[in-house]
């Protein structure tokens, strides 16, 4: 009856090595090639034990040399690498939502940014003790941008987003000695303590670590999820499409990637015009296609439904495609070898901003004052690029799947509105998918999160988790390139339903959701924080005690460090697929794994087998749930 | 305790108590023993449904049990609770289906235990027209005979069927309320085991109109989920028997409303607390998404569909109207629109206040309506639709039409202070809101005056009603352009087309080509459609390529090819409600009919039942075929395979139902006299030979034709 398939990751495989013939014929490098040349990898980084702190070494502990030439253990070199790893994510993210927050600055009527949620202004404005009434909505958005920004660098007192979470939280963190001050003073804090001749204890380096991280979660990440839906609308649920399929060879194709949606909305809402479309269309295409990789593009699937080309591992591709006339980026996780790459083909690789500035890119700057200029600029470069494709080259493979995405928290509790019944109960709660959870319906739910890694067969973790968790009548909320992939495959199809136990497709068929909720970009994770902590207050339990943990099988980035410490410091437990680099310590990784939960009732479990992975995920929700009588 | 494990546990509970009545039996009866439910060509049909297998013996039905274990899986997942909760409806059709061995009678008055399948035919029209827009299964005792009473009753106003299970029975019995499948209130059983009786109603649903392969149990489940407006009230307290059969009701899609506090899991739409019984109506509907169409009308007593059946007995009449014995007429008249005041009702002759007790009366009526695009075409459309709007007052009753209408009062009405001026609000409100894209404006004269009752009767209706005769004469399939389609039951049986034409009207009985005419007029995207018939392929079969590509589209592809007058070439198919069936008979070369309230066997060796169960769900099954009671004097019944000479065999009833029109046809097709009287019925034979006997001795045509096949 249904014609719903799964799209595998060999048709996945397939298409990427149909592609890279066409790479082959133009002599283009790729990922698949350099990941050859840099295996094996050095044993002593893969540890954490190797230490380039100061120019005594680098100092690399072996049995025969147990310590540094400072004196520094195997501990409290794994402890240091292990924080400052955290503080590069910490700060990566961070970063991205001051940039939020300066956007709004620069928000007015009719400019190029304006208040798209002028509610949710308001309301995170009364939460911090704004006086909001009779203020003019942009007024009140300039002097929230300040207080936000000052998030960054406040001289007393603890981040202000801290009080969303249950008081049990807040109390752990504050009995833990971890609450996140200033978001910038924890990561100035995290690189003095890793400093040459500062800390090498590795339960004050961890516990900075999850300080640190929690300044993300709950301070920058936050910033930039809360301040972005301001600016550009609280994402609701909305139809799109995922993979390379998205492209439209008689179109000009630009890509977005990176992840401020800043100027991947200005790209869209010009590349939307009636003057660009006509502007495309003298240069002899169709019309003007804005696909995405990545986390912007995320951002603009959420809020738009602009199709999503690929996720991190699936860059280079847009380009092999050679059907991509402008490949845009903004910051973080763009690769390199981009620029290369691009001169083999007609595709310009436009960099846009002074945090990611790249050879061989054409380097646009992008300004808040000056975004709408910027944004005609580029599209326009792309629609004269079209003329310059090279026929021969074009291969767009044809696959893709339809998404239904946009499920921000506050999307997620209107969908939960839908199946309550006005006689009994009341609306705007998480209540009707705790009530699912605590009758067994659904037996708990996974936050899948996080990038690609060659060290794994890229989204073959995030698929076949998901797939194993939803047979096993396990929600899935998922963000970043984790989402993607789920997305790729047909699992934000809402006919992937098929694929669940009986307790998950009945509880799509009556919400009306697909299996595998989009809660947006990597940075958006601070959405299911809040996700957890509502279902915390809604049901009276801790955040720890709920059927619900974390899962970054294929995660890469400092940045995922980050917001692994984050959520466990939040209290759920966190299952990755590959190690932090933390294995040439044990008593890291022992605090990793079981120590700090005597600080925030979660830790971490790292298994890279994949299956078992899933399995340790599903018997801990069982435990919860046992441990609850439920 | 884990909502799993209480399900697991009533689901063990029972298994056992099945396990040891169906020994018990087989140590009584001896394994061959047979065992079936009566009146149903799917037994057992839940089993049946769920399985594909059919169970007729003791010792199949221990196998039965067998299977039946399979179901009860453990692992803490939904599925397992739903499986067990199927498995424990199972069991209690095992149980259910015990006490009717040797043709038991275990159900008496008011309880109806297993209901036939021709009970559930005629539930396929109302189910689908939305006439019945659910179905409520009401288990255990309210917490007071008051509360039961006043659930039931805001149910029955509101047309949802209602089936009772357990202490509500009592309760309704208790406070004097009428109870039956003609008040739509049915009480089942009193053991709570009993409920899979209307379980069984909604799974042979799923096989009759929805063509569900017997054993496909995931689309079984779809199909209630989706198209069977059930749920489940359940009253505390719930033990864990009940709780088992909850998570069955959820399996099929039905949600279920209790009062129950203690121990009891919230499951959003499916299993809702309520502590509130006044409040079970409006949780339930929300529940499973049932909007109420409500039509606000302003008389002293309740107008809903649920009272369409209802009885007036002669000592319950306060007055009667009879056009059988005194002048009467009901009637639609197009009037210019400036003739009509809107909403004006005007009553000449004495109220009902005026009348003698028991006494019989005339009434004459005419609505008169004017609309930019109505049509003299429509009159008798809406006319018809009068006893259904009479019928739907509670405590009125209402049968024929024209001028043989017949019309009684109930006492109790009459108390309540119904008056003959509230016939013509009934009237008024009714025509509006269901014709409103025809009728603008609309006006009610009734007549009691005997006088002007003989003045309209005879002046006025009579020449219009013959008017209209030679109109429907002439209303020939050859006659008129176009035919239409008529969609209403996909719905319920997603592939099933009719093709309805002037002389072959829809199969429920219920659809003329004049009907589908208005309906598409009313409603242009609605389920009646225009094909055209410009390219004939083979005019004796009645088949057309346009007719071909309308069926295609309408039934989504599942159809390539209809002929409208062959039982033998692509058949018409059929939902799964039709009045009637008729199938081959090899050794007479002909045809038999039965009709929906036939209960005995054919010389088909079958019955109704198992004759339907050959059709239906929109599928073609060459030989058989379901029809209304009026094709069979249509001079294109089965046409291309010689006609109505094919007609061997019909019940006596549906025979002399038929016999005027029947013989009218004969005689002008063939030149045969009382052609019914060739025809066999059930007085005569329920085998083959004997009717080849009696058609042999009575010399009928049908002997000496080509075999069909």
């Amino acid at each position: 009856m249904s014609e719903f398939k799964l799209t595998t990751v060999e048709e996945f495989e397939a298409a990427t090595n149909r592609l890279l013939e066409t790479g082959a014929k133009v002599g283009a490098d790729a990922w698949q090639f350099r990941v050859k040349n840099q295996t094996p990898h050095c044993k002593f980084g893969e540890q954490g034990i190797c230490c380039r702190i100061c120019s005594m070494g680098p100092c690399r502990i072996t049995p025969k040399a147990p310590r540094g030439i400072c004196g520094c253990d195997a501990h409290g070199i794994v402890g240091r690498n292990f924080l400052r790893f955290t503080a590069g994510g910490a700060a990566t993210h961070s970063d991205h939502g001051r940039e939020i927050c300066i956007t709004l600055g620069h928000a007015k009527e009719g400019g190029d940014y304006q208040v798209k949620d002028p509610e949710k202004l308001i309301r995170i404005a009364k939460e911090w003790g704004v006086e909001t009434e009779g203020k003019d909505i942009y007024d009140l958005a300039h002097e929230m941008s300040d207080l936000a920004q000052e998030e960054y660098g406040k001289i007393r007192g603890i981040s202000r987003w801290l009080k969303r979470a249950p008081q049990h939280t807040q109390d752990l963190w504050h009995e833990a000695g971890i609450e996140p001050r200033a978001i910038d003073r924890e990561v100035s804090c995290a690189l003095h303590m890793t400093h040459m001749g500062n800390t090498c204890k590795p339960e004050a380096l961890i516990r900075q670590a999850l300080r640190n991280g929690l300044s993300d979660g709950w301070g920058g990440s936050m910033c930039g999820t809360e301040f972005s839906d301001v600016l550009f609308g609280t994402p609701k649920p909305i139809e799109t499409e995922a993979n390379l399929g998205v492209m439209n060879a008689e179109n000009v194709n630009i890509v977005v990637h990176g992840h401020d949606p800043s100027l991947s909305e200005m790209i869209c809402e010009v590349a939307d015009s009636k003057e660009m479309i006509d502007y495309a269309k003298s240069m002899g295409a169709k019309g003007i296609t804005i696909s995405g990789v990545c986390c912007t593009s995320n951002e603009v699937a959420m809020r738009r439904g602009i199709p999503m080309a690929g996720n991190f591992l699936q860059q280079e591709n847009v380009v092999l495609t050679g059907a991509c006339e402008a490949i845009v980026v903004d910051v973080q996780c763009i690769f390199p070898a981009l620029g290369p790459l691009s001169k083999c083909f007609h595709t310009k690789f436009i960099t846009t901003s002074p945090i990611c500035q790249m050879p061989d890119s054409e380097f646009i700057e992008f300004s808040a004052g000056a975004a709408g200029e910027k944004a005609r600029q580029i599209v326009k470069l792309a629609c004269e690029n079209f003329k310059n494709r090279k026929p021969d080259l074009v291969y767009i493979p044809d696959m893709k799947q339809k998404a239904t995405v946009g499920y921000s928290v506050e999307a997620i509790v209107k969908t939960l509105d839908g199946v309550t019944n006005s006689q009994v109960d009341e609306t705007g709660t998480t209540k009707p998918l705790l009530e699912c959870i605590t009758s067994g319906v659904i037996r708990g739910a996974v936050a899948m999160v996080g990038c690609n890694n060659p060290k794994i067969r890229p989204d073959s973790a995030h698929i076949e988790l998901m797939k194993k968790l939803l047979a096993n009548d396990i929600v899935i909320i998922a963000s970043g390139c984790s989402a993607q992939a789920a997305a790729k495959a047909g699992l934000m199809d809402k006919a992937a339903k098929d694929l669940c136990g009986a307790g998950l497709k009945r509880v799509c068929e009556l919400a009306d959701i697909p299996p595998v909720l989009h809660m947006g970009s990597c940075v958006d994770i601070s959405r299911m924080l809040i996700l957890a902590s509502e279902l915390a207050k809604d049901s009276g339990l801790n955040i720890s005690q709920l059927p619900v943990v974390g899962c970054a099988p294929e995660w890469m980035s400092e940045k995922a460090v980050s917001i692994g410490n984050y959520v466990v410091a939040t209290g759920l437990d966190t299952f990755l697929g590959v190690d932090p680099y933390v294995s040439g310590s044990d008593q890291v990784a022992g605090l990793l794994t079981e120590g700090v939960r005597d600080w925030v009732e979660a830790a971490y479990t790292v298994e890279k087998d994949i299956d078992k992975l899933g399995d340790l995920m599903i018997e801990r929700i069982e435990e919860k749930r046992a441990a609850l009588g439920i | 305790m884990t909502l799993f494990d209480r399900v697991f546990g009533g689901n063990d509970a029972v298994y056992g108590l099945t396990e040891g009545a169906i020994d018990g039996a087989i140590a009584q009866y001896g394994e061959d023993k047979a065992v079936s439910f009566p009146n149903t060509a799917y037994s057992l049909p839940c089993y049946y449904a769920v399985t594909g297998t059919k169970v007729t013996t003791l010792k199949e039905l221990k196998e039965a049990l067998g299977v039946v274990k399979t179901l009860m899986t453990r692992e803490k997942r939904l599925n397992d609770a739903f499986m067990s909760g199927v498995a424990t409806a199972l069991c209690a059709e095992f149980i259910e289906v015990l006490k009717y061995i040797d043709g038991a009678t275990p159900y008496e008055e008011p309880c109806y235990g297993h209901l036939a399948d021709a009970v559930i035919r005629e539930l396929g029209v109302p189910l689908v027209t939305g006439d019945i827009p659910g179905v409520a299964v009401i288990l255990g005792a309210a917490p007071t005979t008051e509360e039961g009473v006043a659930l039931v009753k805001s149910y029955q106003a509101q047309g949802i069927l209602v089936t009772l299970v357990g202490g509500i029975i009592d309760q309704v019995a208790e406070a004097g309320m009428k109870t039956g499948a003609n008040v739509r209130v049915i009480p089942l059983g009193k053991d709570v085991t009993a409920v899979i009786h209307v379980v069984s109603v909604a799974l042979r649903a799923a096989l009759i109109f929805g063509n569900v392969k017997p054993g496909d149990a995931g689309t079984l489940m779809k199909y209630t989920m989706d198209r069977v407006p059930a749920f489940v009230n359940a009253f505390k307290p719930l033990d864990d028997v009940i709780v088992a059969c909850g998570a069955g009701a959820i399996a099929l899609g039905f949600p279920v409303v209790t009062n129950e506090t203690e121990n009891i899991f919230r499951v959003p739409k499916s299993l809702i607390v309520q502590e509130d019984v006044s409040k079970f109506n409006a949780t339930s509907l929300e529940a499973r998404d049932i909007k109420i169409k409500i039509t606000n009308i302003d008389i002293p007593v309740a107008f809903a569909s649920a009272f369409e059946g209802e009885i007036i007995r002669r000592k319950d009449m306060q007055v009667e109207f009879d056009g059988s014995r005194v002048d009467c007429a009901e009637l639609v008249q197009t009037c210019d629109a400036s003739e009509i005041e809107d909403h004006k009702i005007t009553v000449v002759g004495p109220e009902v206040d005026d009348m003698e007790l028991g006494s019989k009366n005339s009434i004459a009526y005419v609505v008169k309506v004017a609309g930019k695009n109505m049509q003299a075409d429509f009159e008798p459309v809406i006319e018809r639709k009068f006893h259904n709007y009479i019928n739907c007052i509670e405590g009125v009753y209402h049968t024929g039409q024209r001028d043989m209408q017949r019309i009684r009062i109930s006492i109790e009405a009459f108390n309540a202070g119904f008056k003959i001026k509230h016939i013509g609000e009934v009237l008024y409100a009714s025509v509006k809101n269901e014709f409103d894209a025809v009728v603008d404006k609309c006006e009610v004269v009734i007549y009691t005056d005997p006088a002007e009752c003989t003045r309209i009767r005879h002046e006025v209706a009579i020449p219009t009603f013959d008017k209209r005769d030679e109109r429907l004469d002439t209303l020939t399939d050859e006659s008129v352009d176009v035919y239409y389609s008529c969609i209403l039951c996909q719905a319920f049986s997603p592939s099933h087309v009719c093709v309805v034409t002037p002389e072959r009207l829809g199969l429920c009985g219920a659809v003329s080509w004049l009907d589908a005419k208005a309906t598409h007029q009313l409603d242009p995207n609605g389920p009646c459609q225009i094909i055209t018939k410009e390219r004939p392929i083979d005019e004796n079969l009645g088949s057309y390529e346009d007719v071909d590509e309308a069926v295609q589209k309408f039934s989504q592809g599942a159809l390539e090819h209809v002929t409208l007058y062959s039982i033998m070439q692509d058949p018409m198919t059929s939902c799964g409600c039709f009045e009637c069936i008729c199938g081959i008979e090899p050794f007479s070369n002909g045809v038999v009919i039965a009709n929906r309230e036939y209960a005995g066997m054919t010389p088909l060796g079958m019955t109704f039942p198992e004759m339907a169960s050959m059709t239906g769900g929109g599928v073609q099954t060459p030989g058989f075929m379901g029809h209304g009671k009026h094709f069979i004097s249509s001079k294109k019944f089965m046409k291309a395979e010689g006609g109505i000479e094919r007609i061997v065999w019909m019940p006596k009833e549906l025979k002399e139902f038929v016999a005027e029109r029947l013989n009218k046809t004969a005689q002008e097709l063939y030149g045969i006299e009382n052609f019914t009287d060739m025809i066999g019925d059930e007085t005569v034979a329920e085998d083959p030979e004997t009717l080849v006997a009696f058609l042999t001795e009575k010399g009928h045509p049908a002997l000496g034709m080509d075999p069909m096949m």
